[in-house]
């Protein structure tokens, strides 16, 4: 338990222990930064990581600065980043041949998988938004308000409280499988209630909210039982955190929103029409109840997919959809590509100012996913009430 | 040619019966049925159980086809159906709203005749003005005018209207009513239309039922139906029925009873 902490804590810490290893070339950086096996240097090194929170000597804070090839590269893979780090095309092709072996490597090991799932992570959430919202009818439904992440949360605490051994999963494998399991146990549910309840949507919604309570609850008492350690694990947890998603996960996630968005694009004309109001969709043949079965299970599962491994970022569930149909209206043939690429966006924005803001520190992405998405959402919210 | 019989008809909310062996005059290509009937009565509840909306027993029957005999899907290329409420007041444009319904609906049209059609249907219909404006911005009664636009985008055999006339003014009343039925005698369709008002009702309709507490207490031309006893019976007012030059039926409502 100690040392998955200090390994968590090293996955904040990305920055630092790059510059770290650039400067003393004792370990391979990828087994450090993926945390992968640690025991047998971060036993060690224990004593070094917990210097690294300590402030920085000056010299070496500039050193950061003035070699920081890797990261500007890969701010531009970063589809955010190259905004407004304004590069030259030409530019990174000369920088991408100048990458020595270790540039090289946290190059594709750590920055562009960290990339690549802010993209994957961001599309999901948007695209499950927008369609929890429309076949909702309601503007704050969002895998939140369905209890889908907060039941990831929960599988991850009993996860890192109870830690139970399964056998044919490897140990790193435990908490994103049972965060899993949790959030797709919790969207199945909703999908009994979705049938059974002959798919009233408040029902749905009120269920979904029961469900939060219920899975906050389960948390706290295991919270209640868990140590200090323990706990704090749980909360960076839910912080959200990009860092921890290696290539396996870009491809899972990625897979995962590709599989379902051809399924939601097929519906895009009903989820417009939906827009009309229920009792006309219904009064034209519409089998509203069916058609919600299917999209509730499909913003579950993507949810369940995207949160599984990086955390709770539920947030960019509601701003990514809102600030789409604020910027692309109500059809959905626009609104749905567009939530999801509104998601992508505000998640790729967030988590470049997570690791831009401070330097050498990664500030969760989770915290800063609100604190970008406000300040966009209030802007255009305010932009559309002056053009009225 | 078109037909539509309607015969012992019943329905359920629950364990309360809403619908009481419903049968309805035999309806013929090109003839519009008005169904009155107090708050309450069932009007709504008919028109869902007849759109297929609302589960019921009894026969329905189109064309001499059994409802209960064709799939939904089916069902639903005949019959165009406009609910009570109109649509939602969401940032939906009325233009986005009937593409959409048409796409949904897979009606086999061409963009350019889609969009020809939802002109014609918009310009008919008064509504080619507010086709780019989110549907919150519409007043009532052009939201409701929107809601027909969308019954009327399929041109249905069977076209059931509920109160389509409850928010639209003293122009807009009678034009939509004469559109309906200038609509269906041209292509010999069938219109039901739930209706408040009783002079439309003996105006536009060719048959009329009354409705009371789920069972039809009368059935019938205008003039058969609509008598003073029968009103004073059903809605509870005071009524004088006059003959019109013209020979159209005038009701005066006088009171309250
Ligand atoms: N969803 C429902 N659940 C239970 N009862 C219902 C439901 N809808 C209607 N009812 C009941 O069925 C009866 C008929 O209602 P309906 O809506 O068909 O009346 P209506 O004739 O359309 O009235 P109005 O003129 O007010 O529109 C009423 O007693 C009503 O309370
Ligand atoms: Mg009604």
């Amino acid at each position: 338990m100690q040392d998955s902490l200090v390994k968590d804590r090293q996955m904040f810490d990305v920055f630092r222990i790059d510059e770290t290893i650039a400067e003393h070339e004792f370990v391979n950086p990828i087994r450090v930064i993926r945390g992968e096996k640690l025991s047998h240097v971060g036993t060690e090194r224990t004593a070094d990581n917990r210097d690294l929170g300590k402030p920085q000597p000056v010299q070496q804070k500039r050193q950061m600065v003035r070699q920081p090839v890797c990261i500007r590269v890969c701010g531009i893979v970063n589809t955010a980043d190259s905004a407004l780090a304004g590069q030259t095309k030409h530019r990174l092709v000369e920088d991408l041949a100048s990458l020595n072996l270790r540039q090289r490597i946290i190059l594709w090991e750590v920055r562009l998988p960290d990339a690549l799932i802010a993209l994957a992570v961001g599309a999901a959430l948007g695209l499950a938004g927008v369609e929890a919202q429309t076949i909702l009818n309601n503007p704050l439904a969002s895998p939140f308000t369905l209890g889908v992440s907060s039941a990831a949360v929960l599988g991850a605490s009993v996860a890192i409280v109870l830690a139970p051994s399964v056998t044919f999963l490897p140990e790193a494998a435990i908490l994103p499988a049972l965060a899993l399991v949790f959030a797709l146990g919790s969207g199945m549910l909703v999908l009994a209630v979705v049938r059974f309840g002959r798919g009233a949507r408040e029902t749905v919604v009120l269920f979904g909210i029961a469900l939060v309570f219920l899975c906050n609850a389960l948390t706290a008492a295991l919270h209640y039982i868990a140590d200090a350690d323990a706990i704090q694990q749980i909360v960076f947890w839910t912080f959200g955190n990009l860092t921890r998603a290696g290539w396996t996960e870009v491809w899972i996630v990625s897979a995962c929103f590709l599989l379902l968005l051809p399924f939601s694009l097929r519906h895009v004309w009903l989820l417009t029409l939906l827009r009309g109001g229920e009792a006309h969709a219904r009064s034209l043949g519409i089998d509203v109840s069916r058609l919600r079965t299917w999209v509730i299970l499909r913003s579950s599962v993507l949810t369940a997919f995207a949160v599984c491994f990086v955390g709770t970022i539920g947030f960019i569930g509601l701003v990514g959809p809102h600030i789409a149909r604020l910027l692309l209206g109500e059809d959905h043939r626009f609104l749905v590509p567009g939530a999801a690429l509104c998601g992508a966006l505000v998640l790729s924005l967030a988590s470049f100012l997570s690791k831009a803001l401070i330097s050498g520190v990664i500030i969760p992405v989770g915290i800063l996913t609100a604190v970008v998405g406000v300040p966009v959402l209030l802007g255009l919210l305010f932009r559309q009430r002056r053009v009225s | 040619m078109t037909s539509f019989e309607v015969a012992n008809l019943a329905t359920y909310y629950g364990r309360t019966q809403a619908l009481h062996d419903v049968t309805l005059p035999r309806l013929g290509a090109g003839e519009v049925l008005g169904l009155l009937g107090p708050n309450a009565s069932g009007k709504s509840t008919l028109m869902r159980c007849l759109s297929r909306e609302k589960r019921s027993t009894g026969r329905i029957l189109l064309d001499a086809v059994e409802q209960q005999t064709i799939t939904h899907t089916r069902w639903h290329e005949q019959v165009g159906s406009m609910p009570q409420a109109p649509p939602a007041p969401s940032d939906l444009m009325p233009t986005e709203l009937m593409w959409s319904t048409a796409r949904a609906l897979a009606i086999n049209l061409s963009d350019a005749e889609l969009a020809a059609k939802i002109e014609q249907v918009f310009v008919r219909l008064g509504l080619e003005t507010v086709a780019l404006a989110p549907l919150h911005t519409l007043s009532g009664g052009k939201r409701q005018l929107v809601g027909l636009a969308l019954a009327l985008i399929r041109e249905p055999a069977l076209l059931l209207l509920d109160e389509p006339t409850a928010a639209l003014d003293l122009h807009w009343r009678m034009a939509v009513l004469e559109m309906v039925r200038e609509e269906v005698s041209r292509r010999g369709g069938i219109v039901i239309a739930a209706l408040h008002d009783l002079d439309l009702a003996a105006r536009y309709c060719d048959h009329i039922a009354l409705l009371q507490h789920g069972r039809i207490v009368a059935a019938g031309s205008p003039e058969e139906v609509l008598t003073p006893a029968a009103l004073a019976e059903v809605y509870h007012v005071e009524a004088e029925i006059h003959h019109a030059p013209d020979g159209s039926l005038r009701i005066d409502v006088l009171r309250p009873i």
